[in-house]
Formats: structure tokens, C-alpha cells, sequence
């Protein structure tokens, strides 16, 4: 069972509504519930992905958008691997938060944690509120992976959490790399080379 | 030619013996027919020992005959009969069908007669029920009355009698809008009246008259205001009693709530039976919905007063701007130890309405399982119940003060743990200073409240704040009193005597850098005693969480079961601080200690006469002098040093040694009596080492032991002796080329010797 090489923390963040319960659930359960009711305090799910011939279990906690809960989601940040933090493209509110969310993470996560931003609901087209630049430019000046996706029609889930998953076990190969060169054992050079490409994942 | 003609005979064609010339030919014809007639007449034998067999089995077959024609006409009769039989049972089962049917109408039709009795009896009975106000008669009838298939009825009245059966309908229709308006008055009356009796007999008659939804309703708002006039009287009560004398004032609001909701728990307690009798299953929701919003009305009452009371706004707010404002001292803080008493009261606030909620849904739960047998309906109940508690207000009120507790808390346990490491002491003879044991029993106090609050979010959040306090802000306490590293002083064993002496006596007057050292070393114990105190906590509190939460879901115990795992790892964190301590005392102590004694060894000549030899016998060179050396370093330090920290130095002196005196030994020349000169002091040097330690030595001397035997060696061939197959028990932790290496350091070894050595 407790059979992997990694185990990474993932943890969603954003205002209430915006969806990420329904993305935790595309992507570990390949389903959409409609009327998904809020979260109350912290959610988590699991995961396992085979990356590179690699299992590599995801925990990925889905924290509640509502302030009152505020002060028990920030206390996963510190832990998390990577944050996603997800706002709703039909929803310019869900989006002007944005700051006060960077701050948070600024606050509270480790530092330079892997941080993606995320628009969901890029399915309801008509009433689409953040135009995509505005999204990738914004992720840009935070230094943070940009990526729009629907979780109802399952748009670019499944890549977000893989592109997550291949990029924090890259990292921990390196440092597990550099820790066995530091106690000098040698491991032959081409383990590092780690492909990327996404046809490489196996569902 | 010849063998063409054999075949011919084998033959035995009689044409061709004819022919046969040859006398040889005849002959081998001759004896062939010889031998075929001998087969033949050993077939012919064979055949007619069979004959009387089959001629017994003929009679047999004879005898069979007749009875086989009997058996035919036999089977033939069954089978008629069979046939006729069956036509038969056809026939009687038709007509018993008939039968069946006549007689399923005789009873239908007999049920209406007793439906149309009854409809008589109904109407009468209405009449005089009504007259003489004996309700539940009349309701009793107007229930029967609605049991009949009215349209069914009228069909089959058409015909004869018409008029008296519509009359009588009319009659009964007019009785029960009748009813409903008078139950409904006469509840209303009773409500007003405050007759108890008459509410729970008027509760009774609504199912009756089909009115389910309405009569929980009313009998639900004549609870529910029965509720507020109880609560809005006790709440006075409370607030008039804030005395804070009494030993229950720090909990007051607590009380209060439990109060309400041991209210409201009597009241499903006493009515439940009442409504699944009367009223059947599935339909207690109905009433808990009601009840609960007046709990929800009370509820915010009494939480809104604790909130006022206690300064429970302010005094958030307060948090919240330390918390913003960390850095500028220029903030007043509020003090940790204000908050101390009003979180415990939160504490039991939120436990005692997570207890309050789990009664109501195992009530309603309990409920619905006799009420609905199919399990997708049961669940999609069940959900909505699950639903009805979550949002309802009293649920949202309490998550938001759960919230704000884990702000408050979460400042608490920081500020008390920065109290505990500015107030550090040590006292005498202590290994460790006090904020080790103070830290520690704060993040346990506080995260064991927020386990009492039976909240698991509530628990996770604090253990997390506990594993981030921890391994961040104590921990970096830890690494940055290491980090200023152990000075080394000139006179290394005056200044460690002064130290161990200071210890002991529970002063620190000496200068400066022995104080540094003296914490040094405490800080070290405290990062090892901090790193076991970690698991212990952890394993403690897993224990406890397990126990408290053992009746929540799955989902539940896995995510406290994450983040306590999450407080095992942080004891890693310690043993960095602890390895990186170690460092530092090896490259300032250990080191520098050492080196001159292992200088010392090499500027011992190895390479040595007789008269040397038994000169060194009685003037020891060296290792006497590095024993004592080593013995008051170790000395020194053992007083300061937890167990495991010094059996983790002594490790590390050792292992400088052998590392130092192996590279030395490589650098060194030997004859015969140097080997053995080296064997005596390497065996003097374990032996001491020994006796110093609790684990055995001898395996990080293994390489040097080894050299000394090859040192020891008289012929470089004796080696084999040793070597490979001859090794027995002995495992070499030389390489072939280490021992050649080693052998090339003896002057009086031939090199060509040991380079033609199979090893």
C-alpha cells in the first residue's frame, strides 16, 4: 500500500466558489459534482501518479474559501509542496482578492514554495470576466506557473497536478542527488536528465 | 531370384509347390504348412470353445423375448393414462380458477358492503362525536372514512341507492373540514391556555385528519416558544450571576449553552415516542428543524454575551495586530497569559455543541432507518440532515469562533514559547536549560485544549502552528546558539575544568567565553533532549487523538494522523541542529586536541633498535601521555553532557583518532620490533577506550588492529596465513592494496616480495 518514492503536499487555495473542490475531485475522482456545497475547514484527498517509472503520492488538501476559516487553512502553508492558488476567471471579485492571497503565501508558506495560478471555469465562455493575459500577467509578476483550466470539462486538470508533480520530483532528485554526493556516493551522471514531456505520463 | 521364390511359397500357393523343384524349397514349403495348419487349428479350437457361450447367451436372448412384448404394451397403457390424467387435472384447475375468481369478487364485493356499512357508521358516528366533542372518535372516523376508495364506492352505488350515499359523503366532507378547523382552533386555544394535556391530545388528532406537516409544525413553534421563554429567563439569570467569585463564572456562557441544550435534548427525549406513534418515522426532521432554529435564536444570544463579556472582539482584534505589527515593538502586546482562561472556555463551547449536534443526528438518523427500508432514499435523507445541521447557524457561529481561537491560540502558544526561551535558565546540575522542558509543555497544553474542543480542523490547525513553532521559531533559537560555535580557548583543559566545576556548583562567575561554552553545551543536550521530547509528544498526543476521535470518520482520523506525522518529522529538524553542533565541536575541540598527540606518534620513530624497544618499555613515547589527554577531555565533558550526547562524542573522538592515526601509521616506516612497539600501543589505547565507553570499540579499531598484525609479521609470505581462505573468523577491512601498502611501510620487507604476493 505505503508503496511510492515521494510523498508531495498540495493545497488549493482562493475565495469561496471559485471551484476548487470541484478541481480536487476532477482530478482524483474523474467526476463533477453540481452544486458542490462550501468546504467546511480543510478537505484532503490523495492521489498516487506514476511519473518517469516513479510513484509519487499526492496529498493534495482542499482548504475552505470562506475568511472565517482562514485561520486554520493558513496553517497548512507552511507544509505545502506547492500551492495552487485559484481564482474564477467569470468572477472579477474572485480576482481582485488576488493580492491579499500573495500575501498570505508570502506570510505564511515556505519560501520560494512552487506556486501556481490557476483560473477555473474557463467552460462558461460568455461570461468569461478576466481576460487570459491579464491572468498570465499577473502570474508572471508573482513569479508563479499560470494555467486555465475547467473543472467541469475536465480542461487541463489532469496537466496542472501532473506538471506539479513532475516538477517537485525533479526537485526532490536533486536534492536527494546532492545530499548522496555530499556523503560521497557517487551516482552514475545520466539520472539526471528527467524528461518532460507530457506524453511520458502514465494514467 | 531365390528370395522372390520364398515369398511364393510363404504364400502357400499350391501352384507354386507344384512347381517347386529344389528339395531345400519343398522342405521349407512343407514345414511353413506345417505351421500354418497348426494356427489354423488352434484358431478353429479357440472358435468353438466360444460356441457354447454364445449359444448360452442366444437362450438367453430367447428367453427375454416375450417379457419385452409385455413391457411394450404396458408402457403404451401408462402412457394413456397419463394422457387422460392430465386432461383431467387440466379441467379441475380451470374450474378451480373459476372458482378462485368468483370467489375474490364475493369478497370485494362484500368489503364494499362492510365500506358502505361502515360509511353509515362513519356518518352517524361523525354526528355524535361532534356533538359531544369526543374529538378523537371523530377524527377516528373521518380517518377510516379517508381510507375508502370514495370513487370506487360511488361506481358501485349508481345504480340503487345514489342519494343516500352522496349525502353521506357530503355529510362526512362537511365533518372534516369541520374537524380541521376546531383541531386547529382548539390547538391554538391550548397553546394559549397552556394546557399541556389538551396540546398533546389536539397533537394526536392532526395524522388523523391528514395532517401531518401542519400538526409538526404547530406542535414544533409551541415547543420552540416554550424553548425561548426558558432560555431568554436563564440567560437573565446568567448574566445577573456573573459573580466572579464563583467557581463556575470562567465557564458561565459554557454553562449556559450546555443548559439550553440539555433543554433542547429533553424535549426530542420526551416527544420523540410520542411523534413516531402518532405521527410514524421519517417525519422527526420536521420537528428538529423547527426546535433547532429557536436553538439557533438562543444560541446566538448567549454566544453574542460571551462575546461581549469577555471582550472576546477586542481582544481578537488585539492578536491580530501583534500579529501584523510583529516586528515594531513599538505595539503594546497583549499579555499571553489574558487569553489563558477565555480559551478554555471556547474550548468548551465548541465541545459541547459538536456533542449537542451529534445527539441531534443520531436522533434523526436513528429515525430515519425505521422509516426508510431502501437504502438510496435513507442516504439521500441522511445527506439532508447532514445538510440541516451543518449550515445551521448555531454550526456557522461556532465555526467562526473557532477561527478566532486557533488566531488566539496559535498567539498564545508563540508568545509563551518566546517567554520560555528570554526567561532561560539553568539550574545546577541540570544537562538541559528550562526552555526545553517550559516550550515543550506549552505546545503540548495547547494543542491538548484544542483537542478538547472536539474540533479536528481545530486540532489540525494547532498541530501544524505547533510543528511550524517548533521547528522555525524554537528551533531557530537552537541553531543560532550553535551556530556561534564553541570558542577555543588557549588552555583547552583549565577552561573545561572551569566549565564542569561551574556546573557543578550552579554558578557561572567565570569570564565570558566559558559561559559561552557552558551554554554551548546545554544547548547541544537541548537540541537532543528536544528532538526525543518531539516523538514523545508526538506518540503522546497520537495516543490521546486516537481515543477522542475514535467515533469520526475516516477522512477525519486521516488528516489528524497527517499532521501528527508531520510533528514526528520535526525531531529530524532537531537532529540537524544536533549534527551541526557536533560538527562545530570537532573542527573547534576534537580536532585541535588531537592533532599534537597523533604529531606526537609520528615523531616516534617506529623504526627501532633492541635497546630502543626495551627503552620505550619504561619510558613510554607517546600513548600514556595521549591517554591522559583523551582521558580529561572526555572527563571534562561528561558532566555537561546528556548520556546519548556523550556516547555520541566519545564517538567522535574516537573516530578522529583512528582516522588520524591511520593516515599517520601510512606515513610512517617500520622494522620488526616498531611493529610490535605499534601492537603494544594500539592495544593499550583499546583497552582504555574500553573502559570509557558503554558500546564496544573494537570494530572502529578494526582497520588499525589489522595493520598492527601486518606490522607484526615476521615474513612478508605469513601473510597468507591470515589471508583469504586461512581468514576464519576475521573479516579484513583492508583492501589488497592497502595491505600491500601497509606491508611496503616495514623497511625490512622486500618489495619485489610483496608485489609477487597473491592476494
Amino acid at each position: 500500500m505505503e508503496d511510492y518514492k515521494y510523498l508531495f503536499k498540495i493545497v488549493l487555495i482562493g475565495d469561496a466558489g471559485v471551484g476548487k473542490t470541484c478541481l480536487v475531485r476532477r482530478f482524483t475522482q474523474g467526476l463533477f459534482p453540481p452544486g458542490q456545497a462550501a468546504t467546511i475547514g480543510v478537505d484532503f484527498m490523495i492521489k498516487t501518479v506514476e511519473i518517469n517509472g516513479e510513484r509519487v503520492k499526492l496529498q493534495i488538501w482542499d482548504t475552505a474559501g470562506q475568511e472565517k476559516f482562514r485561520s486554520i487553512t493558513q496553517s497548512y502553508y507552511r507544509a505545502a509542496n506547492a500551492l495552487i492558488l485559484v481564482y474564477d476567471v467569470c468572477s472579477q471579485a474572485t480576482f481582485d482578492s488576488l493580492p491579499q492571497w500573495i500575501s498570505d503565501i508570502e506570510s505564511f508558506a515556505k519560501h520560494k514554495v512552487l506556486a501556481y495560478l490557476v483560473g477555473n471555469k474557463i467552460d462558461q465562455i460568455n461570461s468569461k470576466e478576466v481576460p487570459t493575459y491579464i491572468g498570465k500577467q499577473w502570474a508572471d509578476r508573482f513569479e508563479m506557473r499560470f494555467l486555465e483550466t475547467s473543472a467541469k470539462d475536465a480542461e487541463n486538470v489532469d496537466i496542472l497536478f501532473y506538471d506539479i508533480a513532475v516538477e517537485l520530483t525533479k526537485d526532490a532528485r536533486e536534492k536527494d542527488k546532492l545530499e548522496s554526493d555530499c556523503s560521497g556516493f557517487n551516482i552514475s551522471p545520466n539520472t539526471k536528465t528527467i524528461n518532460r514531456c507530457t506524453a511520458c505520463f502514465k494514467f | 531370384m531365390a528370395a522372390s521364390i520364398n515369398n511364393a511359397t510363404s504364400a502357400t500357393d499350391l501352384e507354386t509347390v507344384e512347381n517347386l523343384t529344389d528339395m531345400k524349397q519343398i522342405q521349407d514349403a512343407y514345414l511353413k504348412l506345417c505351421k500354418d495348419e497348426e494356427e489354423l487349428s488352434k484358431d478353429l479350437d479357440n472358435l468353438l470353445e466360444n460356441q457354447t457361450t454364445l449359444e448360452d447367451k442366444m437362450i438367453g436372448l430367447h428367453k427375454t423375448l416375450p417379457n419385452l412384448q409385455i413391457l411394450q404394451t404396458d408402457s403404451k397403457q401408462l402412457c394413456s393414462m397419463v394422457t387422460f390424467t392430465s386432461t383431467l387435472a387440466e379441467n379441475v384447475s380451470s374450474k378451480v380458477r373459476q372458482l378462485d375468481l368468483a370467489k375474490s369478487r364475493v369478497t370485494a364485493c362484500m368489503q364494499r358492503v362492510e365500506d358502505i356499512l361502515d360509511l353509515k357508521f362513519c356518518t352517524d358516528g361523525v354526528q355524535a362525536a361532534l356533538q359531544n366533542e369526543d374529538y378523537e372518535t371523530a377524527a377516528g372516523h373521518i380517518h377510516r372514512f379517508r381510507s375508502l376508495d370514495e370513487n370506487v364506492l360511488k361506481l358501485s352505488s349508481d345504480m340503487n341507492q345514489g342519494t343516500s350515499l352522496d349525502t353521506s359523503f357530503k355529510h362526512l366532507h362537511e365533518a372534516e373540514e369541520k374537524m380541521k378547523t376546531i383541531v386547529h382552533n382548539k390547538f391554538d386555544a391550548s397553546v394559549q391556555a397552556r394546557d399541556v394535556a389538551s396540546i398533546e391530545r389536539f397533537f394526536k388528532i392532526f395524522p388523523l385528519l391528514d395532517l401531518h406537516e401542519e400538526g409538526l409544525t404547530k406542535f414544533g413553534k409551541y415547543l420552540a416558544a416554550k424553548l425561548s421563554e426558558d432560555a431568554d429567563k436563564r440567560l437573565i439569570l446568567v448574566l445577573k450571576g456573573t459573580d466572579s467569585t464563583d467557581r463556575r463564572s470562567n465557564v458561565l456562557f459554557a454553562d449556559a449553552i450546555t443548559q439550553l441544550f440539555e433543554d433542547v435534548a429533553r424535549i426530542i427525549e420526551i416527544h420523540q415516542p410520542l411523534v413516531e406513534a402518532k405521527y410514524g418515522s421519517g417525519r422527526l426532521i420536521t420537528l428538529l428543524k423547527i426546535i433547532q432554529k429557536e436553538c439557533d435564536r438562543q444560541s446566538r444570544k448567549i454566544l453574542g454575551e460571551f462575546k461581549s463579556k469577555r471582550d472576546f472582539d477586542s481582544r481578537l482584534q488585539h492578536v491580530q495586530q501583534s500579529l501584523i505589527f510583529h516586528k515594531q515593538l513599538t505595539v503594546e502586546k497583549l499579555d499571553p497569559k489574558d487569553l489563558d482562561v477565555l480559551l478554555s472556555e471556547v474550548v468548551l463551547l465548541n465541545t459541547r455543541t459538536e456533542l449537542y449536534l451529534r445527539f441531534l443526528k443520531r436522533r434523526a438518523f436513528g429515525d430515519l432507518e425505521t422509516a426508510f427500508q431502501d437504502e438510496d432514499k435513507r442516504k439521500e435523507k441522511e445527506a439532508e440532515v447532514d445538510k440541516v445541521l451543518q449550515s445551521c447557524d448555531l454550526s456557522r457561529l461556532l465555526q467562526e469562533i473557532i477561527g478566532s481561537y486557533i488566531t488566539m491560540e496559535e498567539y498564545f502558544m508563540r508568545e509563551m514559547v518566546l517567554k520560555a526561551v528570554v526567561m532561560d535558565s539553568t539550574d545546577s546540575g541540570s544537562q538541559t536549560s528550562s526552555m526545553v522542558d517550559d516550550s515543550f509543555f506549552i505546545v503540548k497544553k495547547c494543542v491538548r485544549r484544542a483537542m478538547s474542543s472536539s474540533s479536528v480542523d481545530g486540532v489540525c490547525a494547532m498541530i501544524n502552528h505547533a510543528c511550524t513553532i517548533l521547528e522555525q521559531d524554537f528551533r531557530e533559537v537552537l541553531f543560532n546558539r550553535v551556530r556561534a560555535g564553541f570558542p577555543s580557548g588557549f588552555d583547552l583543559t583549565q577552561a573545561y575544568n572551569i566549565v564542569q566545576s561551574s556546573i557543578q556548583q550552579g554558578k557561572l562567575q567565570s569570564s565570558d567565553i566559558e559561559k559561552t561554552k557552558a551554554q554551548f553545551l546545554t544547548t547541544l543536550n537541548n537540541a537532543e533532549v528536544s528532538s526525543e521530547y518531539s516523538k514523545a509528544l508526538k506518540s503522546n498526543l497520537e495516543e490521546e487523538v486516537l481515543k477522542l476521535f475514535a467515533q469520526c470518520n475516516e477522512q477525519s482520523i486521516a488528516k489528524l494522523e497527517s499532521c501528527l506525522s508531520d510533528l514526528g518529522a520535526v525531531a529530524n529538524k532537531f537532529k540537524d541542529v544536533l549534527e551541526f553542533g557536533f560538527s562545530q565541536l570537532t573542527s573547534s575541540v576534537i580536532k585541535p586536541k588531537i592533532k599534537p598527540q597523533i604529531d606526537a606518534f609520528l615523531s616516534t620513530s617506529h623504526n627501532i633498535s633492541e635497546e630502543e624497544f626495551s627503552n620505550y618499555e619504561a619510558n613510554d613515547p607517546w600513548v600514556q601521555n595521549f591517554i591522559v589527554v583523551l582521558d580529561s577531555m572526555l572527563g571534562s565533558f561528561k558532566e555537561s553532557l546528556t548520556g546519548t550526547n556523550y556516547d555520541k562524542f566519545v564517538s567522535l573522538v574516537t573516530g578522529e583518532c583512528t582516522m588520524q592515526l591511520e593516515k599517520s601509521v601510512m606515513k610512517s616506516v617500520f622494522n620488526r620490533l616498531g611493529g610490535l612497539q605499534f601492537d603494544k600501543e594500539l592495544r593499550v589505547l583499546v583497552a582504555y577506550l574500553t573502559t570509557v565507553t558503554t558500546w564496544t570499540i573494537r570494530d572502529k579499531f578494526a582497520r588499525l588492529t589489522q595493520m598492527a598484525t601486518i606490522l607484526n609479521l615476521e615474513k612478508v609470505n605469513e601473510i597468507l596465513d591470515y589471508w583469504g581462505p586461512n581468514s576464519g573468523p576475521l573479516t579484513w577491512r583492508l583492501t589488497p592494496a592497502e595491505v600491500r601498502q601497509v606491508l611496503s611501510l616495514r623497511v625490512d620487507f622486500r618489495s619485489d616480495e610483496i608485489k609477487w604476493l597473491k592476494l
